[in-house]
């Protein structure tokens, strides 16, 4: 009998008969192996989207920003609408790994990891708007306080535009921390597990000498739940400061104090909407179904429910302040021709049908559950989220306080080429990143694989015992031995390591034998099986013991004598 | 090896610190940082402007016409213009109008050099001899009045350049005022 507790009502967060073991296959497979064709039609895709992107960025800098569709009346529409759109997609990940977190969710570990890269892909995004929709970009240093020979010149520290600065790159720097700390035992592993040299050198710098000592693990699971505590408020306030771009003007339709935590509710609403879409493909390219389960998609759309309420309450109070305000102007915005039924009515129901009705449907189980729906929905909520920043900010400033100034605001090719290279610039990250990084956080979901592992929850529900379960015969030498050769050529393997010496592995370092040419996977493990392990070893050995080894494995004739493994094994000492 | 890498690396950035410290150079104005609105759109006074025929942004104003707060000085540049507002010319200020204090700097900077701070011919270019025959303002021979010292410094005489350009009509009368004072003081240490 287990001694651990967990309500048998819970259902299991990793599927199928997994052992550590097969966590570090599955989630090692996508990064050590090679990538498809299909990978690459995806990546040149995305590729080109982004260098047409940056070809409309390099226009509009080097033309200027008359060649988007803006006016005199409206100076923010696709910009400002993207900046936010993609800001809002950012928060998703850290919500994952630092509130849930905190709330102790174990179904965050498979998810978290990829939901931090989006955040960090996505505040890239968003953080090249705030530079490009600028007349003179090249001056954008001046927005920080640097000691200067204008006699010091330095900001005003009123504007929220300057808070964004500080609250995008602390943001996007303490994500980044975040998720690169989660990333130290994932890329330790890889390290561990990569063959070719280059990329185990890669790895090596990238795990900083992660070595996942008891202490190591010991602090890193404070600075964790330290940086998990930081950025909870983070996620909370940089959206927030968003919001007061808009919040803090006297625009009606803008000027409002419920913004803050609705920017924010809405950010997680997008931000969850991003995570399905990105990982419901994912889960199934790579291979992860049964750690991104359905019960994290459901997961998922319990949080797409709650936020998306949250919008929805906040929009009916926009409404409703509207009215109950007796502000002239902010019952036009919303009551009158402003949004439901100016010129923008299609951006305004394509709001309320998006983020409204059809988030709905996610209350009944059936659909929730249902990944082609969760997929359909989780791309309308994007499109939806995206027309309510459009909203927000091009149908209230075209309406403003003086009718001589009310205008259309329509965007030009580059607005919307700028907007395509941003999401060609998410996907060519994305994609890069799922073939480059452990996409799950494979350390975390070990720590949960026994309470909430399919085949432990079984076996504790049958009474049990979990002893001896994890053993994977890949892994456990003992298993693989095979104890009746073993004995039957004992004489021989003794005759054998006299001559070459025995394998002290306190004192001596295993040496990866595959890299000696005839060398395979199943022959190391032999000569391992045997008492061999490292290049000294090989390098012993002469005619007699190649001989005396053919005898033992009963396999490869002469092999290791054609090969020179000694030779082989005496220049890789060398080297 | 170390310190063979070490050192290699240190000259590698002397080199290119070197490089961008030399660029600099005091003979040549020096590089700017996105020079947006450096250099003019519109003409500036004195600059050169391939606009107009003789190449400088300065144009002469066409001949008779008079800008609002100026006036037309009708004696002419002759002997007998000379001798006509000697006789006639008077000033158009009168005594509240003048601030001797100021004036004195006006004098001080444009006539002293040669005329001397008092005004008897003993200016700094005349004791050094780098010119000669500067008259005092009391030689009786010459008899200045306001008429005549006015058309001198509007004209000029002899040796003595215009001096229109230098200064406003209001200044000139000023400074008329003031070597009439420096004369009379003259005319009293002399006695």
């Amino acid at each position: 009998m287990s001694s651990h507790y967990e309500a048998p009502i819970r259902e299991p967060l990793v599927t199928g008969e997994k052992s550590y073991h097969d966590i570090s296959v599955d989630v090692g497979a996508p990064v050590l192996g090679k990538a498809n064709k299909s990978w690459w039609i995806v990546f040149s895709i995305a590729l080109v989207a982004f260098l047409w992107g940056l070809g409309c960025i390099i226009y509009t800098i080097s033309t200027g920003i008359g060649v988007w569709g803006l006016n005199k009346t409206i100076g923010w529409a696709w910009d400002i609408t993207n900046f936010v759109w993609w800001v809002g997609i950012g928060h998703a990940g850290t919500l994952i790994s630092a509130v849930l977190l905190l709330f102790r969710q174990k179904w965050r570990m498979a998810v978290n990891r990829s939901a931090e890269a989006m955040t960090i892909f996505a505040v890239v995004q968003a953080g090249l708007f705030p530079i490009i929709h600028m007349g003179r970009p090249w001056l954008a240093y001046w927005v920080l306080p640097i000691p200067n020979q204008f006699g010091s010149l330095w900001v005003n520290f009123n504007s929220p535009l300057l808070w964004d600065v500080f609250a995008i790159s602390t943001y996007l720097s303490v994500s980044l921390v975040f998720w690169w700390t989660g990333l130290l035992p994932d890329f330790a592993m890889i390290r561990d597990r990569a063959v070719k040299p280059f990329q185990k050198k890669i790895y090596t710098l990238l795990s900083f000498g992660w070595s996942g000592r008891a202490k190591d693990w010991q602090r890193f699971e404070e600075v964790s739940l330290v940086l998990a505590g930081l950025a909870t408020p983070l996620v909370l306030s940089v959206h927030t400061i968003v919001s007061f771009d808009f919040a803090t003007s006297v625009v009606p339709g803008w000027h409002s104090t419920i913004f803050p935590p609705y920017f924010v509710a809405g950010a997680i609403f997008s931000g969850f909407a991003m995570v399905q879409t990105l990982l419901i493909v994912m889960r199934k390219v790579s291979n992860l179904e049964d750690y991104i389960t359905l019960l994290h998609i459901e997961y998922m759309n319990k949080v797409i429910i709650l936020t998306g309420g949250i919008v929805s309450i906040a929009y009916i109070t926009e409404y409703f302040i509207g009215w109950y305000s007796g502000s002239s102007y902010e019952n036009y915005t919303y009551l009158s021709y402003g949004a439901a039924t100016g010129p923008y009515w299609w951006a305004f129901w394509a709001l309320i049908t998006c983020n409204f009705i059809v988030p709905l449907t996610l209350w009944v189980k059936k659909w929730r559950r249902n990944i082609m729906w969760t997929f359909v929905v989780a791309l309308v909520i994007n499109i939806g989220m995206w027309f309510e920043r459009f909203n927000i900010i091009v149908v209230d400033l075209s309406k403003g306080r003086t009718p001589s100034g009310w205008t259309m605001f329509s965007p030009t090719f580059v607005d919307i080429g700028i907007f395509m290279g941003t999401i060609g610039f998410f996907f060519v990250l994305f994609l890069l990143y799922a073939r480059t990084f452990p996409v799950i956080a494979q350390a975390e979901v070990k720590t949960i694989l026994k309470s909430s592992g399919e085949r432990y929850k079984r076996l504790r529900e049958a009474g049990k015992s979990l002893e001896g379960t994890a053993t994977d015969k890949r892994t456990s030498q003992k298993d693989s031995f095979d104890a009746i050769e073993h004995e039957k050529h004992s004489g021989e393997i003794m005759l054998l390591l006299e001559n070459v010496g025995e394998f002290d592995p306190t004192t001596q370092k295993k040496d990866h034998l595959q890299e000696i040419n005839g060398i395979g996977p199943k022959t190391e493990l032999h000569l391992n099986d045997i008492g061999i392990y490292s290049y000294q070893q090989i390098s012993k050995m002469t005619k007699r013991e190649y001989d005396l080894f053919d005898s033992i494995s009963g396999s490869l004739r002469g092999r290791a004598e054609r090969d020179d493994w000694a030779g082989q094994a005496k220049k890789l000492i060398n080297k | 090896m170390n310190t063979m890498k070490s050192l290699i690396k240190i000259l590698v950035l002397t080199v290119i610190l070197t490089s961008f410290a030399s660029c600099k150079k005091d003979s040549v104005p020096n590089y700017q940082y996105m020079p947006n609105m450096y250099a003019p759109v519109g003409y500036e006074a004195y600059s050169e402007s391939k606009a107009f025929a003789n190449g400088i942004e300065a144009q002469v104003s066409p001949e008779g016409t008079i800008a609002r707060g100026h006036s037309l000085f009708e004696y002419e540049n002759t002997t007998e213009g000379y001798n006509l507002a000697k006789e006639t010319l008077k000033s158009p200020l009168d005594s509240t109008q003048v601030d001797l204090e100021k004036t004195k700097v006006l004098f001080d900077i444009y006539c002293a050099i040669c005329h001397g701070v008092k005004g008897d011919g003993q200016g700094n270019l005349v004791k050094r001899e780098k010119i000669l025959g500067v008259p005092r303002y009391d030689d009786p021979a010459r008899a200045i009045t306001e008429g005549s010292i006015y058309h001198v410094i509007y004209y000029g005489k002899n040796a003595m350049g215009s001096y229109k350009n230098q200064l406003s009509e209001k200044e000139r009368w000023e400074v008329v005022s003031y070597v009439l004072d420096l004369k009379q003081k003259l005319e009293g240490s002399a006695k």
